[in-house]
This record gives C-alpha cells, structure tokens and sequence, in this order.
C-alpha cells in the first residue's frame, strides 16, 4: 500500500523522446504516433529572428496526472477505471465497453484506445511491469537522459519524492478543476 | 400468432401483404431510399467487422465521431415522440389523443434504430451488458442514461400495448411513467456532456435542458413528418386540429430555443475565458451552426409557422423536414464541438502546428452506419403502420 | 507472438530477395507488418545482460531483458561512469534495431545491376568464395598491389581490428573512415595546439560556450547530461534555435560559418584589455607575443565581429568578460561534421581561447586525464613489398593517418589521377552513399569497381551497389572486445552478447575468420608471384614456414573467439575480479564500491579528489602553426574576405544537422523512431518563406551546382534569413528499407563535395542554393 506520485523537473526536459521510447517498449504499447501513454509537448519561441522570444520556449513531459479525484474514474459505466492498492489510475480492460466517456472526460488528453484489445489504455506508473516485480521506478523515469522524474510513495514522508515536494515549489497542471493530480511540476 | 394478438391487438395481415404497397411515386421513392439505406448500414456494419474502430475516423482527441451524434438524434427523436405522444394520453388534451398511437410506436422504432447505431459504437456492446449489471458506475451519466433508456423503451412498449388495447388507465399509468424516465434518461443524455469538466464548452446545466426543449421541437417535426406522410397532405379535421396545435406550441418551444442559444453564446463569448469564449467564436464561424442549426432548425421552420396564421399545414410538413435536417447539425455539431477544443495545447513534435482546433470529418462507414440507421426506422415504422391501427385516439 | 511474426517474415523476405520482385516486395509489408510491434514485459524477475549500446558513436552501458529468447526491454546500467544512468530515445529502440524485418539475414550475391537490389541469397562458403576467385584476380592483375582493395568502416567498435585485417593483413593501405566526413579538424587542431587531443570537462564548467554543437539535440555522454546537473552559465551560438539554444542562459543566434569571427573578437578583447590568465600564458605559451600583435593589428574588434556575425558588439564584450572572469570557462570545442574552409582554424581558436582562459589541464577545462591503456593483441604481419602507400592525403597538409580524406580519395579515384587503380571496395557500417556530399560521385566511384563487399546490419543505399553483402550481426548478439572510456573518469566496458545471433548473420570476428581462412593461401601463392622477398623466403624455408612465419595467416588473431580474447587479454592485465566485473555488471572502474546515488538515480562515480582533472604533462601551447605558413595558410587563425556571409536576396546557404531520434542514416529504419519523425523538413526563415509564398508542407525544389532535391517546407522563426536547414538521414534510396524508402530527402544530394585542405575534411556548410515552391 502506497500513494504513488511523480514529480517533474520539468525544466530539465530535453524533448529527446527517451521516455515515450522506453514506456512504448516496457509496457508494450503500440506503435504509431497517436498510441502514447506519455509525451512532451513543446512550444515554439515567439518573435523574430534574431530576436526570440526564449522564455516562451518550453517543454512539458505530460502523461496521465494520476489525480485523486479523477474524472475518467467518475464517468466510467462499468468501473473498468478504477484506483488500484497504491492509488493508480488503471483500467481493467475486461470490463471496458470501450465507450470513450473517459477519454473525453479526462482534462489531459492522456487516454488513448489500444487497437489490440479495442479498449481504452493509459500509464500505468508501470504498476503491471516493472513494480509488479519489485523495481522502484518507472520505464519513464529510469531512462531518462537528465533525470527530470522522480517517483516514490507520497505516503512515506522519508521519500526522496516527499522531501522534494516539501522543499521545492511545485504546481500542478489544470488544478483548478479539482482533480487533484499527484503529478506535480517543480519550478 | 394468436397469443401475441391476445396481448397486443393487431391487424390482420400475412407476409405478403406486409410486403405490398401502393405504388405511388413517393412509396416507391421511399422503398428505394430504405433499402439503399439498409443496404449502407450493412455495408457499414461488415466495414466495421473486419477494420473495427479503424473503419472509422475517430481519434485520440476526437474519440466520439457521426456515430455518437446520430444515436443522440435517434434518441432525442424518440423522447420528443414519447413527449407528443404524451400530450394525449398522459395529459388529456383531447386534440392529441389521436396522435398517441403512432407517436409511441415513432418513439419505439426511433430509439430501436439508436441501439442499432450505438451497438457498432460501443467497442464491446454485450460486455456492456453483462458490467452494466455486476459493476454499476453509479456516478457514471452514461450508466443512468443506458439504464434509464432501457427501462423507458420497457415501458414505451407496455404503454403501445395497453394504447392499442385502448386500456388508456393503464396506459395512462405506464406513459407517465415511460415519459418520466425518459425525460430522466434524456436529460441523463445531456449530463454525460454537462459534466465534461474539461470542456467548458458543454460543462454545465444547458445540455440536460436543452435536450428536453430540443426534444419536444423534434417530436413535433417528426410527428408533422410522419403524419404528412400517412395523409399525403390530405389532412381530416381531427388530425389538423391537433396538427395546428402542435405548431402554435413548436413556434413558441423555437422562440425559447432562440433566447436557450442566444443566452449560451452570450455568457460564453463574455470575458473571453479561453477554451469557452474562443469555441463559441468558432462556432459561431461555422456553417453547420449558421445553416443547419440556426436557419433549418429554428429560423425558417419558426418564420414559416409565425408568418401564415396557422393555416398552412402543408407548409408546416416542409418546414419541419427542414428542422429536421437542422436538428441533425444540432447532434453533429453538440458532439463535434464538445471536443474541437484539444487539451493539449502543445506540439509534439516539430512539424506540427501547435493544435489549434480539432479536426474530424466521419468516414463512409460512419456515414453508412449512421445515415443507414435511418433506414432501420423506416422500415420498422412501415411494418408498425401495416401491423398495428394508428389511426384513432380515444374511443 | 512477436517472435512468430518474425519467423513468417523470415520466409517471406527471403522469396522477397530470391525473386527481386517488386510487387512480391509491396505484398510482403502490407501483410506482415502488423501496427504493434512492442512486447509487454512480464512481473517476473530476470537476470538482465549488460550490454554496451551501438546506436549512435557514443556506446552508452545498458542491462538487456530477455524473455523467452526475445529481447523486451533496454534499461540504462547506472555503474558507467561515461552514460551516466540513461539511455536516450535510439537506445531504447536498439530493440527494434534487432527486430527489425528488413534486416539483411543471409549472405547474398549480386544478380541484377548495382543498385537495383537483385540479389540471390547464397551460404556464407559461396559469398566467400566469390569474393576470394574476384580478389585473387584483381591483385593479380594489379601484381599484389594490396592497395588496389580500399576499405573502410564507419563504425568506433572493432575498427582497429577491421584494420589489422585489411590493412595490416591483407596490406592495403588505404583505409577511410568517417573523421574526415566528420570531426578531424577538431581532433587535429586540439593535438597540433596543446599536444593531445584532451576531453572536455563539461561537468566541471562554470561558465560554457557553444558554437554549433547540438548537445541536446545529438546526445554526447556524459556532455549532455552534465550541460544539465551542473550550474554552469551556458551561452550557445548558432543559426538555427536548436533544443540546445533554448536551455541556454544566452543564446546568440549568428550567420552560418561566422563563429570565428566571434572567436577572434574574444581573443581581440581578452588582448586589450589583458583578461587571459597571465600566469598560465607565461608558463605555457609558444608564440604568444606573435598571436597577439597578428589579433590586435588584424582589428578584430567587437564591432567587427558584429559586422561579420550579427551578434551585438556589447553582447560579445559581455561575454567575453564574463567568461575570463569565471573560475572553469570551457568553449565546447563541439564534435560535429566540419562546417567551412575556416573549420581547422576555428576549432583552434575555440582551444587558444580555452588556453588563453588557463582552461587546459585542469578542472572545467580542456583536460589530459588518464585513459586506461589496454594491452594491445599482437599478431605477426607480412609485409608486401609491391604494396603501394595512400594517395588521399596528396595535397593535405596534416590529414589524419589513419582515416584518411574521403573526398580526396574519392575525387581522386573518380578522376583517375590516384596514381594506380582501386579495384575493390570492403565497406563495413558506413553508409557511403548517403553520408558525403554529392552521392552522384560516390556512386559513380563504386560503379568502377570490380568487386564491392559490404558488411552490414541493414540493406542500406551502400549495400545495394555491392556485390556480395555479408550480414553482420547487431552490437545485441555478440560479444566485442573489451574498450576502455574516458579520461577524467576512466573506466573499462564490455559489450556482452545478450542473444544468439538471428538468421545467419555473424560478428564481424567471424566474418573475418571465415574471409581469412578462405584467402589467406590463395592471395599467399599471388604474393608469391609477385613478391621477391617472398619467393626468397619461400626458397629459404619452405612454402609452409614462409607462409606461418611471414604472417600470411590472416586469421590468425581469430583462433580464439572474442570471449576466450577478452578473458585472456583482460584477465592477464587486470586480473580475475575485473573480468568477472565486466561480464557481470558490464564495466569496471576503480572505485566502484564507492560509487553512491547523489539524488534520484544520479551518480556520482569517481570521488571528485580522485578524478584525472590535472596531471603532471609537458606540453605546449602552439599559437603558430609554422608548417601551415610553410604550405601557404594561415599559421594562426586568421579571417578572409570569403568567410563572410553575403547572400544574393534569393540565394541560400545550406547547413545539416540531425535530429535527436536519429543517427545518421543508421537509424533510418527504425519503426519506433519513424513515429516521431517520418521524413525530413527543409527549415526556412518565416519570412523568407512568406516572401516565396512557401507554407507549412508545401512542397520545394532546393537547387544546388551538384542536383536538387524535392523536401517539405518547415518556414520557421528559429532560422536565420537565407539559411536552410536540411536534417541529415532521410531520403534513403534502398527499396528495401521500407520504412525509409523515399521518406524525405537527403541532404548530400545537393550538398557540394568541396574539402577544406588541412585536413582534407568535407565542408557541409558552404553550398548556396536556390529553391522555388513546387
């Protein structure tokens, strides 16, 4: 039993794509550009050259914000979404109509419909890989180039998560619609 | 045979006779159309057997397409049916009591031909059977609105069969409280858009109401529709009369609708709050709005009804294929522009525009599924016509 | 499931080459190629392989997962000191490197012309043959002339043992590699100025300039993941807003191939007003009074430089302040293709600021560190007295020794004044006609050889203009020698095999074995012939002690195979614990046991006070180059007239790059990389583009003097006006590439082959076209 949650150094981000690699091939995700548990999304500088606009240049590694009051949960028919021991958003493909109330309900944009199963797929926080056998990161995390995540329990306030959270200040993407992410964004 | 005519009466008629028409140019045109109809949902349905959901053109950003619009237009049709229908039955008012018969069997097959679409939407509909039963998501819109909508055609179909028995207590019974769960399930309808947090577009309290209104206004088209059809614009006096009705209270459901919309836009547009203000922009920029929604749906058929006093029913029958054709662009566009806002604003990768607006138009099997569904109604509602009587309210 | 769709594929692909029919070819990918091609790690525990990564020149440590004889996962190996815990996008997709369907599976031979892709698949024994009755002739015609066989290898693993097979074996003296399509220019003005070719210590950096280099954009361990953790200031100059450019604290956009313009103007201020570090220029320097006046009387003020650069004069000042006033400059000497006529001399003005800073052998600076030297395996080589030297370095003043000049070779091979002819061609991992300019060149340089062989992983444009094609298994099924790392913190690594190689293909070591047992004689008996020292020996001592003792064994290194090597060679040098280190956790290091996590599975490996930041070297700083006066250049870096960027209103200047999910052309094929970019864009400025009435995806036709080229349009703020950006790997010309084929363009069908003449490198930078929308 945990609370598990992640923390981005979003500022780090390179936009190298070594995440979306590694989650694709840890948890089989399939190929194809629109099939992304996670991604960065980047914005173009504003201005002219030579005189750009840099501040306006950003990256933002994104993925399921794992809320605690999430929304895909609420709307799902047939609670094939639901929380798992350690408070992961999972989807139990069995039970998914594949209704899509979900993907239009999550304010994210971090559901997509795995082809093979013809049901709705997200991050996991690799909860069926990687933690099932005992590992303490994600595929995500482990790989990348300048350690932008890092992932642990929030329950444990001893984690390397919880002493950021407590030192660094940290929002939370869309937080005003009081989904609670436990994905959080270190400034 | 028998045991059936003994719960439900019906007319006496054999396979053949279910088959023959008369061969007038608009029979024949409609027998065409339905089964070119048919035939594209058939069609559309082994297009989506084979390729499954990539037979269709919808996305990640754009998960409900053509197919999510037209089941809304079926079951909107269905409860604005079940609303005329009611009017009679239910409420007493005597000018409509005729129309309750073909009304209800309207708002059976209508809904029908919405299951028909929906089962090749949902990407495991009998699994949603089985888990709509073991695991309710009680808080789901979509629950309570599949659930509701299941009992409701229970009781439309109960509420036909006392109706044709001419039990009209116990149709009476069974209609009010057909129509109140349909009213619940219809607005449910609405909810799974109200509560759509993240799209400030549909959040809210407008959808729930707004489907009841929009309900009643396509209940009186199609009743007009279906009735111009039965009478060849040949209309008895009993019928007008309730006809005529009808139009008064649709003049007055399309002025309400007017200020619903003007209002929605209004608040929306104020303060230009991103994600709302611009999407109301865009809408108001788009031609299926404009044409569809504004001028077929409520414009011309409002116009026409408020500029002839009350005298042209024939007219009125046009006027609502018009609206029909506008309350389609009112399910397509509710469904499109729910979602045309993405969010996720960012690009991913270089060559890409940052998003901007989402973009979606349905495929032929869309196409085929959804329109072909069109076919189903006809078809049911031709063999309603030749196995039950209609015709005749309270006796 | 995924290792069955690879069986049928097998099948498949093998009536695709054995019929060369293209219709078979378009019915083999629609069918087989299924939209997943990922497979989901299990819960269970495994014991995973270290393994070195091969997808880029980098050679990053990874732990392999393997399930049921599939490979699922790549994890980064946090004990290597050089890849610092990660492994970027193209090391995670090494997987479907392995996987991949098109890969070349069997030997195959020649049917049709080169080029067109017919080949006949044929056993290892047949390949190997042909190629034996093809070279016999050849160096027989050309009397044991070895140097008549060119080869060449792209590829930093096994290349000195590629070597020691052509060149020191087989004795053919002309060996290229990609330094000269690359960074040789850097590498030799960083030797010719301070003696070595040093390391920089990014980490150690308080204060860093880049000119050019893409460090988040082309990944270099442990560079890039340093540029990140560390608190340096970073200030970053190029035409292009690369990823690079936006994490930096300063950006300086500039015209293309005016960085030294820059670099003199810091050297001009550091000059006037006396901010180099006096102490080391004093103990260090040779001809420092001499770089001086040359600085100070050529004028190269800020003001000028603006002129040159586009960058503000005050923001050169700025900087130039800022960085001699910070503890640990570094100008990051970068390790790219060489740009201009000028590269050789910017490279060492970049090491002379560096010098001028003290920055040379210290913490933060250029450093000499202490690579671990690992015992070489001798072998005993013949020496052919009819065997004549290279000719690509004619013309070249310094010119690398061992790789060569491509262009020169090419040029010179294509125009017939190499002064004897080159029959054959070993071509192993290096893409020829895709990765040097004006491929029309490079194909018409292969068209004229007798025998082409190419050793590779992928049916690349290079392998279809061979004769034979030898498929080299990928760095994930064998096991190569052990190399060692680095220079501040060195280690030793070792790649270990993680699976049996798939279908037929084989370690280059076993390609080479079989090659040399199947030559060795025949090419002895033409030596014979030809050789009088041979034949005297023979009379001497016997056909078979001339042939053993001469060293005409030329698989003589491959009687034991790579694993008994690396025990016997690492075990003898450093004992048994190292060895077992490197086969089990896939690196040693000394202070291994210490290594501890700094925060979030970031090491820190060598204690700081144990690092190699200053070691006890004599050397020098060379500000005058007297050789390069003597040749009639400039002996300090010196600005010409012709550096200057002036367009025509409708010329452009193009200049490449690569994206960070691709490796050259080596990963063009890759299906999990393709998703993120599918083909290449021509980047134009926004406005340039506006003007031309270009938008987002139209279509253009860029025109060089060389060909032209049809790419997307990408118009873009972050370019310079009249400078096209055009990334590097894409336009792949191989039918059986699939995923690749015909996606974008290639940048080196327009590009120029002009070659700057220090070290005969090919300029990327100086071709101006024209385009027009299509």
């Amino acid at each position: 039993m945990a609370r598990y949650g992640m923390a981005l150094d979003y500022k780090n981000c390179i936009n190298c794509k070594a995440c979306e690699v590694a989650c694709k091939e840890e948890n089989g995700v399939e190929l194809g550009a629109e099939k992304h548990r996670i991604w960065v999304g980047g914005n173009n500088p504003e201005g002219a050259w030579p005189l750009l606009d840099m501040a306006s240049a950003s990256f933002l590694p994104s993925q399921c914000q794992q809320c605690d009051d999430a929304p895909c949960q609420e709307v799902c028919p047939t609670h094939a979404t639901y929380y798992d021991e350690n408070g992961v958003v999972r989807v139990d493909a069995d039970k998914c109509i594949l209704c899509s109330y979900c993907m239009n309900a999550c304010p994210y944009d971090a559901r997509y419909v795995d082809e093979r199963t013809m049901t709705v797929d997200k991050c996991t926080f690799c909860s069926d890989t990687r933690l099932a056998r005992g590992e303490t990161t994600t595929a995500c995390q482990n790989t990348c180039p300048t350690k932008v995540r890092t992932f642990g329990d929030l329950d444990d306030p001893e984690s390397e998560i919880s002493e950021l959270l407590r030192t660094r200040d940290h929002f939370s993407l869309k937080a005003h619609l009081g989904t609670k992410p436990k994905l959080f964004y270190l400034t | 045979m028998n045991f059936i005519k003994k719960i439900i009466p019906m007319k006496d008629f054999t396979l053949k006779s279910l088959m023959t028409f008369e061969k007038t140019p608009l029979n024949i045109l409609m027998f065409i159309l339905t089964i070119g109809l048919l035939g594209a949902f058939g069609w559309g349905v082994i297009e989506y057997l084979i390729h499954s959901h990539h037979a269709y053109n919808v996305t990640r950003e754009h998960p409900w397409g053509l197919l999510i619009a037209m089941y809304i237009f079926f079951v909107v049709s269905s409860t604005g049916l079940c609303i005329v229908g009611s009017l009679g039955d239910v409420f007493g008012f005597k000018d409509y009591m005729a129309m309750s018969k073909r009304a209800i069997l309207g708002s059976i097959v209508t809904i029908l031909a919405g299951f028909a679409v929906i089962a090749f939407e949902i990407g495991h509909p009998v699994r949603m059977l089985i888990y709509n039963v073991l695991s309710p998501g009680l808080t789901s819109a979509i629950w309570w609105m599949g659930t509701l909508y299941g009992i409701y055609l229970t009781f439309m179909i109960i509420e036909f069969i006392f109706l044709m028995r001419n039990d009209m207590k116990n149709a009476r019974i069974f209609g009010l409280t057909g129509l109140l769960v349909g009213l619940a399930a219809h607005s449910n309808l609405g909810g799974v858009f109200g509560f759509l947090n993240a799209r400030t577009i549909s959040n809210g309290v407008f959808y729930p109401t707004y489907f009841i209104l929009t309900a009643f206004i396509t209940g009186i088209y199609l009743t007009y529709l279906m009735y111009g059809f039965r009478y060849k614009m040949n209309f008895p006096e009993e019928i007008k009369k309730g006809l005529i009705g009808l139009a008064k209270i649709q003049t007055l459901l399309l002025a309400i609708l007017m200020f619903f919309e003007t209002w929605k836009m209004m608040t929306g547009i104020y303060g230009g709050m991103p994600g709302r203000a611009d999407v109301v922009e865009h809408i108001l920029h788009s031609g299926g709005f404009v044409y569809g929604e504004v001028l077929c749906g409520m414009l011309i058929p409002f116009v026409v009804m408020l500029t002839t006093k009350w005298k042209s029913i024939n007219l009125y029958v046009y006027a609502s294929f018009i609206g029909m054709i506008g309350i389609f662009f009112m399910r397509y566009d509710l469904v499109h522009d729910t979602q045309v806002k993405p969010l996720q604003m960012m690009k991913l990768t270089e060559y890409q525009l940052p998003p901007k607006w989402i973009e979606y138009f349905p495929s032929a099997a869309e196409f085929a599924i959804g329109f072909g569904a069109i076919g189903i109604f006809f078809m049911l509602y031709y063999f309603g016509q030749k196995m039950f009587d209609l015709d005749g309210g309270d006796h | 499931m995924c290792y069955n769709t690879h069986m049928n594929i097998i099948e498949t692909s093998r009536r695709k080459f054995l019929q060369g029919s293209v219709s078979l070819c378009i019915y083999a990918t629609s069918a087989l190629s299924s939209p997943w091609q990922t497979t989901k790690t299990s819960n269970k525990k495994t014991t995973d392989t270290p393994y070195l990564c091969n997808m880029c020149r980098n050679k990053c440590a990874g732990y392999a997962r393997v399930e049921n004889g599939l490979i699922t996962k790549l994890n980064p190996n946090h004990n290597f000191p050089k890849s610092r815990n990660m492994l970027c996008p193209k090391g995670n997709a090494g997987i479907q490197a392995i996987y991949d369907e098109d890969r070349l599976k069997y030997p195959l031979i020649r049917i049709g012309n080169r080029g067109d892709g017919q080949y006949k698949r044929a056993t290892w024994d047949e390949a190997y043959e042909y190629i034996k009755e093809k070279l016999v002739k050849i160096i027989d015609e050309q009397k044991d002339n070895r140097s008549t066989i060119a080869y060449c290898n792209g590829e930093g693993f096994n290349k000195d043992e590629y070597i020691k097979f052509f060149g020191s074996k087989l004795g053919s003296a002309n060996f290229l590699d990609e330094g000269s399509i690359c960074l040789n220019t850097k590498l030799g003005a960083t030797q010719l100025t301070i003696g070595d070719v040093g390391e920089m210590d990014v980490a150690g950096s308080d204060y860093m300039i880049i000119s050019g280099a893409n460090r988040y954009e082309s990944l270099i361990t442990p560079d890039s993941v340093d540029m990140i953790h560390s608190k340096q200031k970073l200030v970053v100059l190029d035409p292009r807003c690369t990823v690079t450019a936006i994490k930096a604290d300063e950006y300086l956009p500039l015209y293309p191939g005016t960085d030294l313009a820059f670099c003199l103007s810091m050297m001009y201020i550091a000059f006037k007003e006396e901010l180099y570090d006096k102490k080391y220029v004093n103990e260090q320097f040779d001809d420092f009074e001499k770089l001086k006046a040359h600085i100070l009387s050529q004028k190269y003020t800020p003001e000028w430089a603006e002129s040159k650069t586009h960058i503000p004069s005050q923001k050169i000042e700025k900087i130039t302040r800022e960085f001699f006033a910070a503890s640990n400059p570094l100008y990051y000497l970068g390790r790219r293709s060489v740009w201009s006529q000028n590269d050789f001399q910017l490279r060492r003005a970049m090491v002379l600021i560096n010098a001028l800073a003290g920055s040379v052998n210290r913490k933060g600076g250029i450093i000499f560190g202490q690579p671990i030297k690992l015992n070489d395996e001798e072998i005993n080589e013949p020496l052919y007295n009819n065997a004549e030297g290279r000719f690509d370095l004619d013309g070249i003043v310094y010119g690398s020794q061992k790789g060569g000049s491509w262009l020169n070779f090419r040029e010179k091979v294509v125009s017939k004044t190499a002064p004897y002819p080159v029959k054959a061609m070993f071509i192993r991992k290096h893409n020829l006609m895709q990765n040097m300019p004006n491929i029309a060149k490079t194909k018409k340089m292969l068209e004229m050889m007798d025998l082409v062989v190419v050793l590779d992983t992928m049916p690349s444009d290079t392998a279809m203009m061979a004769d034979v094609i030898l498929p080299e298994c990928t760095y994930l099924e064998r096991e190569d020698m052990v190399v060692s790392f680095n220079r501040l913190e060195p280690s030793l690594a070792l790649r270990n095999q993680v699976i049996e190689s798939l279908y037929e293909s084989r370690s280059m070591q076993d390609i080479l074995k079989g090659l040399g047992k199947k030559l060795s004689v025949p090419l002895f008996h033409v030596s014979a012939k030809y050789d009088e020292d041979l034949q005297d020996s023979i009379k001497e001592d016997g056909l078979h002690k001339a042939f053993v003792e001469g060293g005409y064994d030329m698989a003589e290194l491959y009687g034991y195979n790579t694993t008994q090597r690396n025990k016997r060679l690492i075990t003898k040098q450093f004992g048994k614990e190292v060895y077992n280190s490197l086969k089990e956790k896939g690196v040693w290091y000394p202070y291994m046991d210490e290594q501890k996590e700094l925060f979030n599975d970031f090491y820190e490996y060598y204690p700081p006070e144990k690092r190699f930041y200053t070691i006890d070297k004599k050397y020098r700083v060379n500000a005058y180059l007297k050789k390069l006066e003597k040749a009639g250049f400039d002996a300090m870096p010196t600005w010409h007239k012709y550096y200057d960027f002036n367009l025509h209103e409708d010329e452009f200047r193009v200049i490449t790059g690569r994206y960070v999910t691709t490796t050259q052309s080596a990963t063009a094929n890759n299906v999990m990389l393709k998703d993120f970019e599918k083909e290449n864009y021509l980047w134009i400025n926004n406005n340039n583009a506006k003007r031309l009435g270009i938008k987002t995806g139209d279509s253009v036709v860029v025109m060089s003097s060389v060909s032209s080229i049809v790419i997307k349009a990408n118009p873009t703020n972050k370019i310079a006006p009249n400078v096209l950006w055009i990334p590097h790997g894409f336009g792949i010309d191989s039918q059986e590439m699939t995923n690749a084929y015909a996606k974008g363009a290639s940048d080196n069908m327009i590009i120029e082959d002009k070659f700057e003449k220090i070290y005969g490198c090919a300029t990327m930078h100086e071709t101006n076209v024209t385009l027009r929308k299509l």
